[in-house]
């Protein structure tokens, strides 16, 4: 037996996890964390555990672990960065800045998978990035996402399922009016929502008009660069801030409407990312400062109550991880259901464990990612829901695909789209 | 892979044996990371025959092992020195829940909190409740006879074991109950025998009925004394009390700083946290008693929690405070010793002259109720000067405790952590009495080897030529 050595040589000088080591220095190794890991409980091994994944980290750091250790880099590999264990843990370990940090620092020594290589240089790139999307709503629209969703086997079929399952029955195509008192708010349009939850993006402008903010749209927008963020690529990351800051800067709006979760976590945290960059992070912070949720704004204006309805349909709520945990967000998303009139909230157990989707978790890890889901889709069938809300587009499609290769009756929806539905009906007075 | 390690795979698959350094660093210790060893093997069975038939391959190959829950412990007993560990954390089913009797039959890796969830249902919990009970297992309860904030009034682990089914080391099964009907306690024995007996293979516990009412009161003060006495007022008035919590004020700031914050005043010398429960007008009765008691104990405000939501709250700040600490300081040592509770003023005032003259900030956070103390010490163990003081400190307070008629655990349990205080506290011919009761169960000393009772206590080991002896 040994005591912990006194001296602290460290073997990566200079590495995107060195310069987060006061971080590391938090974790009191009490195990608080394991029980909020869903890929603990889903694989059963310390290594793919928050306090074990930081233990690696400090491995790494001390010298003990090589950066090129294949197992090593498979543990940081099945981490969802769902951040579940920032709101356990006790000691404030900011454990996906140190995941991030640990997979910059992993990159320099091995590449990333070719398919997370290739997804992330699409959402990086405009040009590639549009007719991508297009490509995906044809592949939606003429029926073929279905199909092979139907007919393909499950781990190939998800992808697909996803896919479908962002389809939406003609949209309640309404005029909202409002008189704008709370103010100009913009719209982070977002790739995968403006690309294919476009009226999930008009639900929001519309319920937000109703509940008195004024609507101003922000061109040049880019990926947010969360993708790139949590696979470890914090340049590609910082240069998709630097361009949606300018961006945003010059469209004057007092607020950054989010209502994609993770995009939400990621504009946030701008201003950590951009902290040592002296030109720009001044105006990283300030930008950061001005990012809310939809459900944080439409909460602080009540929101306005719909009519109720005489058949309410049961409703779930699944906290997206990247508001709940990445953004301590939790009742707000309650507060734009509870004004649903439509809607009956219904318990869900294990509301705040991760879905599995996580980003492009679902495409490099699909196995581990089906594993975490499986007992979610437990959950929300036991439930008795007829819809799970949750405010992430990659939560909605991880759900909704499972829920649609399961056949379970129920649908993934944003809760804005619950809300606008419900204003919707109240315009028609029936 | 070793010829151990393939038997092993053949009983649990390949994927759940970890025989790699690089995958093993992780279960190098337990939750005093200041404390390492490193595993050769870590094997993870999933169910009752997987598990016996694990321990009976360790038994072929003479292999030794330590058992393990979810690494929760804080004594270093669940660390594996060059040998194999033997992960429980997968043996999480409730095998029986039965409201009628008030028991429920579990795996040894079914997390405490989550048994206690599966019993709300019926109006039970499982009422051993360590700060750890979000992630601790049960057979880790057992292994360290646990206790928690709650076992003042409700008892340890023991009280609420009743029968267990356990594999020897050299992998016979075995049922063992309390003795009632008669013969001896055998169950008494294995529980808080800290791994060195056996493995636990199943175990029935017992469920208690929720209260009818629960109440916690929240009293602040502005001495650590004052709060210190107040404890022993509270027992003197014939209230037993649920839970008789105390924290000073180095605690409530790493609380209150976390996601745990649970409202404590930051200006407060130390808190006491008081629950009282039962019949709901004989609670009543208890809170304005304890009201009037607390206050004129000199507590400055005394604040009274009914609901639920806010009493939940009170506890998380309390359970989550060793976790809070992190924050203070690089590095966290941990300490768990008993006084007698009417002495607790005294010592902690011993405890804070220690620490001064060491240099070092000690965080009292602890069951006052039983004068079961947890002095703390945030510190950077990097820095050797500071690591000697933080050492010569926790020993100089240990010694204290001794020296005050008390123990020197009162639920971490010895493990390695605290062998060295072991001498102090027994005379050889009961550390002899301890060794001849293990080799009852293990003969060979297999199970958890070089815990809890220190080798050199064994007058055999002493008979036995040192050429010949075999340490694990």
């Amino acid at each position: 037996m040994t005591t912990d050595p006194t001296t602290r040589p460290c073997a990566l000088p200079g590495s995107p996890l060195a310069q987060e080591r006061a971080g590391l220095d938090a974790c009191v190794h009490c195990g608080f964390c394991l029980p909020a890991c869903p890929t603990y409980l889903a694989l059963d091994d310390e290594n793919d555990s928050p306090r074990g994944r930081l233990l690696l980290m400090q491995t790494l750091l001390d010298g003990t672990i090589r950066p090129d250790d294949p197992d090593l880099g498979t543990h940081f590999d099945q981490c969802l960065g769902c951040r579940g264990c920032e709101t356990a843990c006790p000691s404030g370990v900011p454990y996906g800045r140190l995941l991030e940090a640990t997979r910059a620092t992993l990159m320099l020594h091995r590449p990333l998978p070719l398919v997370a290589r290739l997804i992330l240089g699409v959402f990086a790139r405009e040009w590639a990035l549009r007719p991508a999307l297009a490509a995906a709503r044809l592949v939606r629209a003429s029926g073929v996402a279905a199909w092979l969703a139907r007919t393909l086997p499950a781990r190939l079929g998800m992808p697909f399922a996803m896919l479908a399952s962002t389809t939406r029955p003609a949209a309640p195509d309404w005029t909202a009016t409002g008189d704008g008192r709370r103010g100009a708010v913009t719209l982070l349009t977002g790739c995968v929502m403006e690309g294919l939850f476009l009226p999930v993006n008009r639900a929001t402008e519309r319920t937000l008009t109703v509940n008195g903010y004024r609507m101003q749209s922000t061109p040049g927008q880019v990926c947010c660069g969360a993708l790139h963020a949590h696979a470890g690529d914090l340049e590609t990351a910082r240069a998709l801030a630097r361009a949606n800051i300018a961006a945003f800067e010059s469209g004057g709006a007092a607020q950054v409407v989010v209502n994609s979760a993770g995009c939400g976590a990621m504009l946030k945290e701008y201003a950590h990312l951009l902290a040592d960059d002296p030109a720009w992070a001044a105006r990283a912070a300030r930008f950061a400062g001005t990012v809310r949720d939809v459900s944080e704004l439409l909460a602080a204006a009540g929101p306005t109550p719909a009519a109720p309805s005489v058949a309410p349909q049961r409703v779930a709520y699944d906290a997206p991880c990247h508001l709940q945990h990445g953004q301590r967000i939790v009742d707000p998303p309650m507060a734009v259901l509870r004004a649903a009139g439509g809607s009956r909230l219904v318990p869900l157990a294990d509301a705040d464990q991760c879905c599995g989707s996580a980003g492009i978790f679902n495409l490099t890890q699909p196995e581990v990612a089906e594993r975490v889901l499986a007992p979610k889709l437990r959950r929300i069938v036991e439930s008795g829901a007829e819809v799970v809300a949750t405010g992430n587009p990659g939560c909605l499609m991880q759900i909704g695909g499972g829920l649609t290769l399961t056949g379970a009756p129920v649908v993934a929806r944003h809760p804005v789209e619950l809300l606008d539905a419900d204003y919707a009906r109240g315009t028609r007075r029936d | 892979m070793s010829l151990l390690a393939t038997a092993l795979a053949d009983v649990v698959g390949a994927a759940q044996v970890l025989a790699r350094a690089a995958t093993l660093q992780v279960y190098r210790s337990d939750a005093l990371p200041g404390l390492r060893a490193l595993p050769s093997l870590a094997v993870f069975p999933a169910t009752r025959d997987e598990l016996i038939d694990v321990i009976r391959v360790l038994a072929t190959h003479a292999a030794p092992f330590v058992a393990r829950g979810a690494g929760t412990g804080l004594s270093g007993g669940a660390l594996a020195d060059g040998i194999t560990l033997v992960g429980l954390h997968r043996m999480r089913r409730i095998l029986a829940l039965d409201p009628v009797t008030r028991t429920a039959t579990v795996e040894p890796g079914v997390v405490n909190a989550t048994l206690t969830r599966a019993a709300a249902a019926h109006g039970l919990h499982y009422a051993p409740d360590p700060s750890s009970q979000a992630a601790c297992t049960i057979g880790g309860n057992i292994a360290e006879n646990a206790g928690g904030p709650h076992c003042l009034k409700y008892g340890v682990t023991l009280d609420h074991v009743v029968a267990a089914m356990v594999v020897l080391p050299d992998g016979e099964v075995v049922a063992l109950d309390r003795g009632d009907d008669g013969g001896y306690d055998l169950l008494g024995a294995f529980v808080g025998s800290e791994g060195c007996f056996g493995v636990v293979v199943e175990v029935t516990v017992r469920l208690t009925p929720d209260p009818e009412r629960i109440i916690t009161l929240l009293a602040d003060f502005t001495s650590v004394d004052t709060a210190a006495e107040a404890t022993s007022q509270v027992i003197a008035a014939g209230i037993v009390p649920a839970a008789l919590e105390l924290m000073d004020a180095a605690t409530i700031g790493a609380v209150e700083s976390s996601v745990y914050a649970a409202g404590y005043p930051r200006d407060a010398a130390a808190v006491l946290l008081v629950e009282v429960d039962g019949a709901a007008a004989g609670v009543e009765a208890d809170v304005v008693h304890l009201s009037g008691l607390l206050r004129d104990a000199g507590a400055r405000g005394v604040r009274v929690a009914h609901d639920p939501a806010d009493r939940a709250r009170l506890w998380q700040g309390r359970k989550k405070a060793f976790g809070a600490m992190g924050r203070i300081a690089p590095h966290l040592v941990v300490q768990d010793a008993v006084v007698p509770r009417t002495r607790l003023a005294e010592l902690l005032r011993t405890i804070e002259a220690i620490g001064a003259r060491h240099g070092v900030r000690v965080c009292n956070v602890f069951h006052a109720g039983d004068g079961n103390l947890h002095p703390n010490i945030p510190c950077d163990t990097d820095d050797p000067a500071e690591a000697d003081r933080v050492h010569a400190a926790m020993t100089e307070i240990m010694t204290a405790c001794i020296a005050a008629g008390g123990s020197i655990t009162g639920e971490h349990g010895v493990g390695i952590d605290k062998l060295a205080y072991m001498d102090a506290l027994f005379t050889p011919a009961t550390l002899d009495a301890m060794c001849r009761l293990r080799d009852v169960f293990d003969p060979t000393r297999r199970a958890n080897p070089g815990k809890a009772v220190p080798v050199h206590a064994c007058r055999e080991w002493h008979a036995v030529p040192a050429a010949r002896r075999v340490v694990a």
